[in-house]
């Protein structure tokens, strides 16, 4: 095969352009990288848009789940239905700011992080993924006292929408925790250099942004009566 | 490994042992190829199932031929040929020791819960392990780093998992026919509450198999269009802005934003199914305040934009051939990218058309009705163009050129019979009919499968270096084209005549006795077109072997492909090309050849309409 | 091809009849002319020694003019369709007969009210797949079914209505021709779909009135 740049190979070349042979080996709008002109930007640029993409899949998969939800809440004549439990609307919004807060550190870190010192943006991190556990947990709670009751997965369409709109949220925030933390520690012991840092920031960011923007959505869907 | 070094290594690291080149290769190129071998093998198999389907249908209780017992036997009870003896002793065995074609088609007669399974596993192959892989997986993967201009999707590490976890995807897929209580058999819609509860079909852990594959191809599926997008956004070569893109790649990147937003949408719908059936959750069963319908809602949402998932990159493959071989520029560049582009937005809101008779709320089907008959508007400008393309041209007849003017011809049959349809007052009528099987056939095998035959022939000389067999292509393409005619035409005809779409023996009804000889004839005409597909696997590894050598550029065509050598080599191009021109330049004025590569400085003398 | 279309004894079945040649005229014309520049084109502009292929890119009036043209004839044909589908589906005249049929696999469950007119009471009467009704009445089928979907199909009445568990459906027809007529279910329903097949018998009015007196006979 014609790995091997040839002069024979060249001549064909020739032909089949019809013009000037291309330029042997690199030249100037081949930087060697596989036509990436800045690498370290390209492969940054190519993260944050696959991430971007990602959540776009994302936010359809939860427009299945919440059109179900929404089906069968403005269908129903009685929502809750008769002998399902009131969900714990105060506590969840306590659970809400928790989340928003949280949110607003993220974002304003990845705003700044070319401006705020290290140790600050290590210890916004440490913060953003103190208060998603504390959501987590608070959650967690909440769902074991809602199980006890007797509500359950298989209680009807209210506790079957429940469980997987919610649930998957959960997952959701569980993964970005355990992400968050991931990058927290990398960053506190140094291990990212600036690029990676500024990349695996933006990643999470935008993650942990969606994961936030949609809790508020379902909080009043599926909480507010 | 930041993704410039994982580059350089895979550059440089060219053939690195079997496994890495063939198995677990990172190549976009390889890739490719291995999606259109898992596609051709499931072919061979979703063609297998469709060839039993029409025998029943024309022949319905009938012994298969070949492995059913003999007349004799089932007349008398004695044994006569080979056959008979292996179903007279599984017969005798008791029922869990009866082998799994005993089970099946008991003496070689297809039962009804078979039959079932047959056309489900049908459609659900081709729509999802056939056309899929082959249009978007294999075409994808490898043309669009070879179109655009670089070396490599952006991510090949998640190309090769997408590929693999496809692979895995339909393993899991065939595993239903072997677990007990025989694969899903609700269709390739699976319409709850006869796919929520095993109560109905008896079929158990072949539906859940059948919806965790489905949610298994849908991570397949993500990973495939996040690389597709971000590759063509970001990895253009210089010089080629997204109005000098090739048609083809125009429309695999709106399939691959299709494919991001439709499929997640399916696994929503796919994993309530599964609680249903596995949790004990009551989404879809009215008896636990449940919605039939909801399920076809979702399925829908995500299925009408399925469809343009099945044409769109057939559609940007005929655009591709039909300039080459009228050596001409493409009629309407601007309005065929336009046409897509509605095509695909106008696919989220004409869902409701496969629900008109559904029970949904009527007034809801006039609004699907004006809109399923605004999105046949992009498709009549697409054929518009096409003709246009041809207007004034100097055509000519190759293989790949006949395979895209059929692509034309017959997806104009297709989406004109749409139109009956779209009508939600004709659809009373021709709902679940043979109509509307008619109607599918026309655009996914007439559409789709004629331009992978197309894509097929026009790409392989670039894919393996060497030309296929003209006249055994020629062969290939003339039965073909009739075969797929015969059979499928007379579709539209039982249709009219109101023959019910999924049943198992037509003849069990009055009104349909008339069609038994119809039934016979589009039976023996789906053989023939069966083993006429033989001809071109045949072809296909044949040539690859001994073919006679391609050049580089065997159609003279003006894309970055066939700038690259043949086959290309790790990384495609020696430099990275830079692109003057849109790519269909040919008979331009003041250029000697009656091509203009996308490389090549040279302009034309007139620049109308760049 | 029409002439396929089977029998038509319904009174809204010649409307929809109608449509379907109207739209079937349009688009064979549609095709003629599409595959008649086809061939033409391709013969006329097959290649030739000498003659060149023209470089020419495009026409945007042209563009408008197509898609302008082929919009108008599709909303003019949505349009149209929809008073005929409001008619059939929608806004039903006032049920001169109604009855009650439950799909079941692989069965219809045929209920009628009896002479009281209401359900629920001693005089219904439940038989399996026999529809009975009188000929140029308008009759209403309160549609459902009580496990999967079915789909209540009349060929000849061009009628189609899935029977949706969990909802009651209203489909009516009138017939205008007495006679039997297959009821098959058209929405697969499990491995005894195809023989689900129930019979519609539309009775003159004489013999109408027979066939209330043979299965009510104290009244
Ligand atoms: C002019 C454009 C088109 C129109 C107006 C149209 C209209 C329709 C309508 C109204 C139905 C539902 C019929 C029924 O079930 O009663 C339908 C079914 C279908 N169409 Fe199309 N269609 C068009 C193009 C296409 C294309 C391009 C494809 C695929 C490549 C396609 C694939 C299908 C399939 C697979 C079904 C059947 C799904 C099923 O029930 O299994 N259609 N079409
Ligand atoms: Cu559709
Ligand atoms: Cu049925």
């Amino acid at each position: 095969m014609s790995d091997v740049f040839t002069e024979e190979r060249a001549n064909t070349l020739v032909q089949d352009y019809g013009g000037t042979p291309p330029p042997i080996g690199a030249g100037p709008s081949d930087p060697g990288n596989g036509g990436r002109q800045d690498s370290s930007g390209k492969s940054h640029a190519n993260a944050i848009l696959a991430m971007a993409l990602f959540l776009g899949a994302d936010v359809m998969f939860f427009a299945g789940l919440i059109g179900a939800f929404v089906v069968f809440r403005f269908g129903a004549l009685h929502w809750p239905p008769p002998g399902q439990p009131l969900l714990p609307l105060g506590i969840t919004g306590i659970n809400t700011g928790i989340l928003l807060i949280s949110g607003a550190f993220m974002v304003k870190t990845w705003q700044n992080i070319d401006r705020w010192p290290h140790k600050k943006i290590t210890k916004a991190l440490t913060l953003t993924t103190l208060l998603g556990m504390t959501f987590l947990l608070v959650q967690g709670y909440e769902w074991f006292r809602l199980v006890a009751f007797g509500f359950k997965l298989t209680s009807g369409t209210f506790g079957g929408t429940f469980y997987t709109l919610i649930g998957c949220h959960a997952l959701h925030v569980m993964g970005a925790v355990l992400w968050l933390a991931t990058v927290t520690v990398r960053l506190a012991r140094n291990r990212l250099d600036q690029q990676q840092r500024n990349t695996s920031i933006a990643l999470i960011g935008m993650y942990w942004t969606l994961v936030v923007a949609l809790w508020p959505i379902l909080y009043g869907l599926v909480y507010w009566n | 490994m930041s993704e410039a070094t994982a580059v350089k290594e895979h550059i440089s690291h060219e053939h690195h042992g079997f496994m890495n080149t063939y198995i677990f290769s990172l190549d976009h190129k390889m890739i490719g190829k291995q999606f259109l071998l898992l596609g051709l093998i499931m072919l061979l198999l979703g063609g297998g199932l469709a060839l039993l389907v029409r025998w029943q249908l024309a022949y319905p209780e009938q012994p298969l031929p070949l492995i059913g017992a003999s007349q004799h036997y089932l007349e008398t009870g004695e044994a006569e040929t080979a056959m008979d003896s292996y179903w007279d002793s599984e017969l005798s065995k008791t029922e869990d020791e009866q082998g799994w074609l005993v089970q099946k088609m008991p003496v070689g007669i297809i039962t009804p819960a078979f039959y079932n399974a047959l056309f489900t596993m049908h459609a659900t192959i081709m729509v999802f392990f056939v056309v899929m892989p082959i249009l978007v997986g294999a075409f994808g993967n490898y043309l669009i780093p070879l179109m655009i201009g670089t070396r490599d999707m952006a991510f090949p590490l998640l190309n090769m998992l997408s590929f693999w976890i496809a692979v895995v995807s339909g393993a899991i897929m065939l595993a239903g026919f072997f677990v007990p209580g025989g694969h899903a058999a609700t269709g390739w819609t699976g319409y709850p509450p006869l796919s929520t509860d095993p109560a109905w079909t008896g079929v158990d852990w072949g539906q859940n198999l059948w919806c965790i594959s489905l949610i298994v191809l849908g991570i397949s599926s993500l990973m495939g269009s996040i690389n597709y997008i971000t590759t063509i956004i970001n990895m253009r070569a210089p010089g080629m802005t997204y109005m000098r893109m090739p048609m083809v790649i125009w429309a695999l990147f709106i399939v691959a934003i299709l494919l991001l937003l439709a499929l997640p949408v399916l696994t929503a719908a796919l994993a309530m199914l599964v609680f249903d059936r596995l949790a004990g959750t009551t989404f879809f069963n009215p008896a636990g305040g449940g919605d039939p319908l909801l399920w076809q809602h979702l399925f829908w949402f995500f299925g009408h934009p399925e469809v343009y998932i099945l044409i769109l990159p057939g559609m940007g493959i005929t655009s591709e051939i039909l300039p080459v071989f009228s050596r001409k520029p493409i009629f309407g560049y601007k309005a065929m990218v336009l046409a897509m582009a509605s095509l695909a937005f106008l696919s989220w809101i004409v869902w409701g058309h496969h629900m008109f008779q559904s029970g949904m709320n009527p007034s809801m089907g006039m609004t699907f009705m004006i809109t399923t008959m605004v999105i046949a508007v992009p498709s009549a400008i697409k054929t518009f163009n096409w003709l246009g393309t041809l207007w004034g041209g100097s055509i000519r007849f190759t293989v790949p050129m006949l395979n895209s003017l059929a692509f034309v011809s017959m997806f104009v049959i297709g989406g004109l019979s749409g139109i009956f349809m779209a009508s939600s007052a004709v659809d009373i009528f021709i709902h679940d009919t043979y109509y509307i099987v008619a109607h599918i056939h026309y655009v996914v095998f007439g559409g789709s499968i004629f331009a992978i035959f197309a894509g097929v022939y026009y790409w392989f000389p670039k894919m393996f270096g060497r030309m296929m067999n003209e006249p055994l292509a020629k062969v290939h393409f003339w039965l073909s084209f009739i075969a797929f005619n015969c059979t499928f035409f007379p579709m539209h005809i039982l249709g009219v005549g109101g023959h019910m779409r999924r049943i198992y023996n037509p003849m069990q009804y009055e009104f349909l006795q008339q069609f038994e000889h119809m039934n016979i004839f589009i039976t023996m005409s789906a053989f023939a077109l069966g083993l006429t597909q033989l001809i071109l696997l045949f072809n296909v590894f044949h040539s690859m072997f001994r073919g006679k050598k391609a050049g580089d550029n065997p159609w003279n065509a003006n894309t970055l492909e066939w700038t690259a050598a043949t086959p290309p080599p790790h990384g495609n191009f020696d430099a990275i090309p830079t692109v003057h021109h849109a790519p269909y330049e040919y008979s331009a004025p003041g250029i000697s050849e009656d091509w203009l590569s996308q490389t090549n400085e040279l302009q034309p003398t007139n620049g109308n309409g760049h | 091809m029409l002439d396929w279309l089977p029998q038509n004894v319904s009174t809204f079945g010649s409307e929809i009849d109608k449509f379907f040649y109207v739209i079937y005229y349009i688009t064979t014309t549609v095709f003629f002319l599409v595959t008649a520049a086809m061939i033409y084109f391709l013969v006329k502009y097959r290649f030739q020694e000498g003659k060149p292929a023209r470089y020419y890119h495009g026409n945007n009036t042209l563009e408008i003019v197509w898609t302008s043209a082929t919009l108008v004839a599709m909303l003019i044909l949505a349009v149209a369709s929809k008073p005929l589908w409001s008619k059939i589906k929608q806004n039903p005249p006032p049920a001169e007969v109604i009855i009650k049929v439950t799909g079941k696999q692989y069965n219809w469950e045929v209920l009628y009210p009896g002479p009281d007119g209401a359900f629920g009471t001693d005089d219904d009467y439940q038989v399996d797949n026999n529809v009975h009704v009188p000929v140029n009445k308008v009759v209403h089928v309160l549609l459902g079914s009580i496990d999967v979907i079915h789909s209540f199909f009349v060929p000849q009445l061009r009628l189609k209505q899935d029977a949706v568990p969990g909802r009651e459906i209203v489909a009516w027809f009138e017939v205008t021709e007495a006679g039997s007529y297959e009821i098959p279910c058209a929405e697969l329903c499990g491995f005894g779909h195809s023989g689900m097949l129930g019979r519609l018998i539309v009775h003159s009015p004489e013999e109408y009135e027979q066939w209330v007196g043979q299965t009510w006979p104290d009244n």
